[in-house]
């Protein structure tokens, strides 16, 4: 449908319609949400309304990026909500336990890192599917949680630790944080050996290896680079408000995945940007919030939210049929 | 050489499943009573209907996230049918079970049509089948069954609980489908190389659409036997099922990137996942405990059974 | 395509806007509601025969040693931290009883009723639970009573048949009453309010919101419901719907429902980060510990809940009672320790008290 209304220049543009397809699709998608809702109620394009569409998930979209990666290198990760559950809660009981904030914004990050490249390591080089290994992680970072809190609010959180809430130049720093570590994803994954080779190991590992790629190292260096992303993502959802729940957040896992997916990443590995899953963690902030405005009734949102992304997936689909 | 491997990780998970069996025995008095393992029967029918059909479509290389939302929109219908509609609750169970069946199908005609991968297809469902769930009922559970209905959750036939009769009749179907017919071989090879099961001649399409409605089938069914056990319904049922039957699934040997695996692995996860969770709370050990126990298997089993594969050269 | 299944969707939202005109608020339930009189006149109890259920062939347990398992919907929330803990408590200071708290990491019913199956299995004298449903939970409890063990409920019933005793920390019109008669208070007679609650599926929240849209409706008519949001039990989603609210309705939003001890600081965080504080009331059910902030910028005047540690001990003492034989079916009240004497309504419940409300002035003497 894009291709048919934008036909002029068509070798060009079709080049760069297939290789930024998915994008473009949620680009629209939230394009046509603001234009739709923001005309039956204009208050959905205040400058506070767009602020917290963006700030509300720039979290995910973070975590979206990791997760783009390890799902580019042929990988899942369905651990990484309990990871950010237990992120917040050791940076907030650092943050109220007089260590300096920096150690409290940092020490976590290294404990994402130390965590993922561990499970990256027992993935690389046992062979045990990512998903058997995370499935494990999930249960043990969620009971281990919960037994050392008992589910006990971290409250009385220093001002200055509270990243998320810090406006440089009016806009959010979790929006700043999304946009700046976005791009710096998407060149890392285009113009360095590295990044390179991870597109290479999820598209076919023998033939990475034949490459002269070490795939073990590779498949360790994304689950390391995701335990980053997941780490400033865990430390903006712990500052975002001034108590830490000390619980997994629910469902957050899936959220990542779907937005990495519906971002245009191949669950089978080899394709995708982080662009796409950015934009698809906007899109659902978008959805969210649109279908509030728009009186959906709350019984139906679920549902109205699930055929959304069954529509975006199947335009996808479709697009890609016409594009071969 | 292919039986061979597919036995090995099953002596394991056998010898892990006795020997955890034996040290929980051991622990607790209370575990290995008739009574105490029936009643375990009976409160894991549901997730292990629902891991038989994940096993199948696991088997291919797919995956089915949705049948949770399936169990909880079978469940609303069945109550919305016999209460709101006001049919007689034989039909209405009837009709919801094809409605969980045709859920099923739903995945499968959109993964096959329009190729959509299955993880992608099945999280758009599970979002999609639970919300429907929640706007059909308005969030309101149905009550008030008759008595005769709860034999399907709660009767006994032989002194055996009913479902687990219908789940043991339903891991024998399956293994045998799985194991011994034309359609388990299909299965495996498009598993294994979809490409190539294709130009063999396999019906790949439709092989799959059979094993995604099956999928659904099973979650209704299961859902039927929920309502019948805690006698209400709710559209919040089977959250979470999804990743209780994945577990079991893998933990029984099913390779995640599809062509291996057993319905006999997936039973003997199935038993060993209860048999921890059950165990472990009779001998004094917390919930919260217990979950990490059971990840900590998780890995450990696959870890093995991986290094038994190593060493043989594989 | 795309514009269809958006036009799908405006039609959807126009459609069920106008479906929902006619009912009461969303997220309540369709269960009678009795509302209570406008002013301060307690409602008349109506006396009503005992109606809970009876163990069979319960061993006679007066002053021996018991062991308790306390299953509450899901642990690791504070909520349940705070009720356990005066159920530890209860049983110190009784000193013959064993009591454990374990249960789900997530509020789920086929999880708590697996917990509890297997606890009747180990051999218990006493069941403590909290019910994510009260039909659901009904079958196992009603096996555990047949085995012999003493079940009390507490925070969320089960149907009465189910256990024998249910201590109820105020009652559903009760608290109804104290939100929306404090909404009217600080937002206005015809302030326009929405509601932040957990999921339509939690009984209590969803009895609660039935019970609020009967008593605004009788004693605030000019109060206008705007809308209700699901937040789950999550902090940052809280959050995001409430900040939601706030941009949809602008200047119409005049007061805010926190239906859960989540939901209510998440919101009044949306408040203070939306910079109306004093605009926006935030009115909910919360531990005052999670709103000394919000309450010390007097961003919110009054937050209205139980005491939940005296909610389990005093659920404690009442199995206690039971076990000795000295609270019967029939009794008017029960000794509750260091609680005195509480009150027995409904036929099998027992009341904690009226709901409390926390204000600038009383929430520092509180800590959980």
């Amino acid at each position: 449908m894009t291709a048919a209304v934008l036909s002029p220049g068509r070798s060009n543009l079709h080049r760069f319609l297939s290789g930024y397809g998915q994008e473009i699709v949620v680009l629209l998608a939230i394009v046509a949400l603001f234009v739709v809702v923001g005309a039956t109620n204009h208050r959905f394009l205040s400058n506070t309304n767009i602020n917290s569409i963006f700030a509300g998930n720039a979290y995910i979209a973070i975590a979206a990026i990791g997760m783009s990666m390890v799902i580019m290198a042929g990988h899942i990760d369905v651990s990484v909500g309990a990871l950010i559950g237990v992120i917040a809660t050791i940076a907030g009981t650092l943050a109220v336990s007089d260590y300096p904030i920096w150690v409290a914004w940092l020490v976590p990050i290294l404990f994402a890192i130390m965590v993922n490249a561990g499970v990256g390591t027992l993935v690389a080089y046992t062979r045990i599917p990512s998903i058997v290994v995370t499935l494990g992680m999930l249960s043990i970072l969620k009971g281990g949680l919960i037994s050392a809190t008992a589910g006990e609010w971290i409250s009385n959180l220093p001002p200055e630790f509270m990243i998320a809430q810090m406006r440089p130049f009016g806009i959010p720093s979790a929006v700043w944080f999304m946009v700046a570590l976005t791009i710096l994803a998407a060149l890392f994954l285009r113009y360095t050996d590295f990044g390179r080779s991870i597109y290479a190991v999820g598209g076919n590992m023998e033939a990475a290896r034949a490459a002269g790629i070490n795939p073990e190292r590779t498949v360790i260096g994304v689950f390391a680079l995701h335990g980053l992303f997941a780490g400033i993502a865990g430390i903006l959802f712990a500052t975002q408000l001034q108590v830490i729940q000390s619980t997994v957040p629910p469902n957050l896992e899936l959220t990542i995945i779907t937005a990495s997916v519906i971002g245009g990443v191949s669950i089978l590995g080899g394709t995708g940007t982080v662009i796409g899953s950015t934009l698809a963690a906007i899109l659902f902030a978008c959805i969210g919030s649109a279908l509030i405005f728009l009186n959906v009734s709350a019984y139906w949102l679920r549902a109205v939210l699930g055929l959304m992304i069954l529509a975006t997936v199947l335009a996808d689909m479709i697009r890609r049929r016409r594009d071969t | 050489m292919t039986a061979a491997r597919f036995f090995r990780h099953e002596t394991i998970l056998a010898i892990l499943t006795i020997v955890a069996m034996v040290v929980l025995a051991s622990l607790s008095d209370k575990f290995f009573t008739a009574d105490n393992l029936l009643n375990q029967g009976r409160l894991m029918a549901e997730v292990g209907l629902v891991s038989l059909a994940m096993t199948f479509v696991i088997v291919t290389g797919g995956i089915d996230l949705s049948v949770g939302s399936i169990l909880g929109l079978t469940a609303i219908l069945l109550g919305v049918f016999w209460k709101n509609v006001g049919l007689p609750l034989p039909a209405a169970m009837f009709l919801a079970l094809a409605c969980g069946t045709f859920a099923g199908w739903v995945n499968g005609f959109i993964i096959t049509r329009f190729s959509v991968p299955p993880l992608i297809a099945t999280l758009a469902t599970l979002a999609l089948y639970r919300g429907l769930a929640e706007g059909i009922s308005e969030a309101r559970s149905v009550r008030g069954y008759p008595e005769w209905f709860f034999f399907f959750g709660q009767g006994e036939v032989m002194g055996v609980p009913f479902q687990l009769w219908i789940l043991g009749i339903a891991t024998f179907v399956a293994a045998i489908i799985l194991g011994l017919t034309p359609f388990g071989r299909a299965t495996y090879a498009i598993g294994a190389n979809e490409v190539a099961a294709r130009f063999s001649g396999i019906r790949v399409n439709a092989t799959k659409l059979w094993i995604y409605t099956g999928s659904g089938f099973c979650a209704a069914l299961a859902a039927v036997i929920f309502v019948s056990r805690v006698t209400t319904t709710r559209s919040d049922m089977g959250t979470g099922l999804e990743l209780d039957a994945i577990t079991a699934v893998v933990l029984g040997g099913t390779s995640i990137f599809g062509g291996r695996g057993t319905i006999i692995g997936t039973a003997l996860g199935l038993i060993l996942i209860q048999a921890l969770k059950n165990g472990l709370a009779l001998s004094g050990v917390k919930g919260d405990g217990t979950i990490v126990v059971i990840g900590l298997v998780l890995i450990g089993a696959i870890l093995v059974g991986a290094l038994f594969d190593r060493n043989r050269g594989g | 395509m795309k514009k269809l299944t958006l036009a799908a969707i405006v039609g959807l939202g126009l459609m069920s806007g106008s479906a929902l005109a006619a009912s009461a608020w969303t997220g309540g339930d369709d269960q009678p509601t009795s509302p209570l009189a406008c002013d301060a006149t307690p409602a008349a109890a109506a006396a009503k025969p005992y109606d809970g259920g009876v163990p069979t062939n319960a061993p006679d347990r007066k002053g021996k040693k018991i062991t308790v398992v306390d299953v509450p919907k899901l642990i690791g929330i504070g909520y349940f931290n705070a009720t356990s803990k005066g159920i530890a408590d209860a049983a110190k200071e009784l000193g013959n009883v064993d009591a454990k708290t374990d249960g789900p990491t997530k509020a789920n019913i086929d999880d708590q009723i697996t917990f509890i199956d297997n606890y009747i299995t180990s051999g218990v004298d006493g069941i403590l639970f909290a019910a994510n449903d009260p039909v659901a939970i009904a079958p196992v409890l009603k096996k555990a009573l047949s085995k012999g063990i003493n079940v009390v409920g507490y925070d969320a019933n089960s149907t009465p048949d189910a256990r024998q005793w249910f201590v109820n920390q105020a009652q559903f019109n009760g608290i109804a009453k104290a939100l929306v008669d404090n909404m009217a208070k600080e937002a206005g007679e015809d302030a326009g309010v929405a509601i932040v609650t957990s999921t339509f599926t939690t009984p209590n929240q969803a009895r609660w919101i039935a019970e609020m849209a009967a008593y605004a409706e009788k004693c605030h008519p000019k109060m206008k419901w705007l809308e209700t949001v699901e937040a789950q039990e999550d902090n940052n989603l809280s959050f995001n719907q409430a900040t939601t609210l706030i941009n949809k309705y602008g200047d119409d939003l005049k007061g805010i429902f926190g239906m859960t001890s989540v939901a209510t600081p998440a919101s009044a965080e949306a408040v203070t980060q939306a910079g109306k504080c004093g605009k926006i009331a935030v009115v909910g059910l919360a531990t005052p510990n999670a709103m000394k902030p919000y309450v010390a910028k007097d961003c919110v005047k009054s937050v209205v809940l139980w005491n939940p540690v005296d909610l389990g001990y005093a659920a404690m003492m009442v199995l206690r009672a039971v076990a000795d034989g000295t609270l019967q079916p029939g009794a008017t009240t029960v000794k509750a320790g260091k609680l005195g004497d509480l009150q027995v309504i409904n036929g099998s419940e027992i009341l904690l008290g009226a709901p409390y409300t926390f204000t600038k002035d009383n929430i520092g003497q509180f800590d959980f």
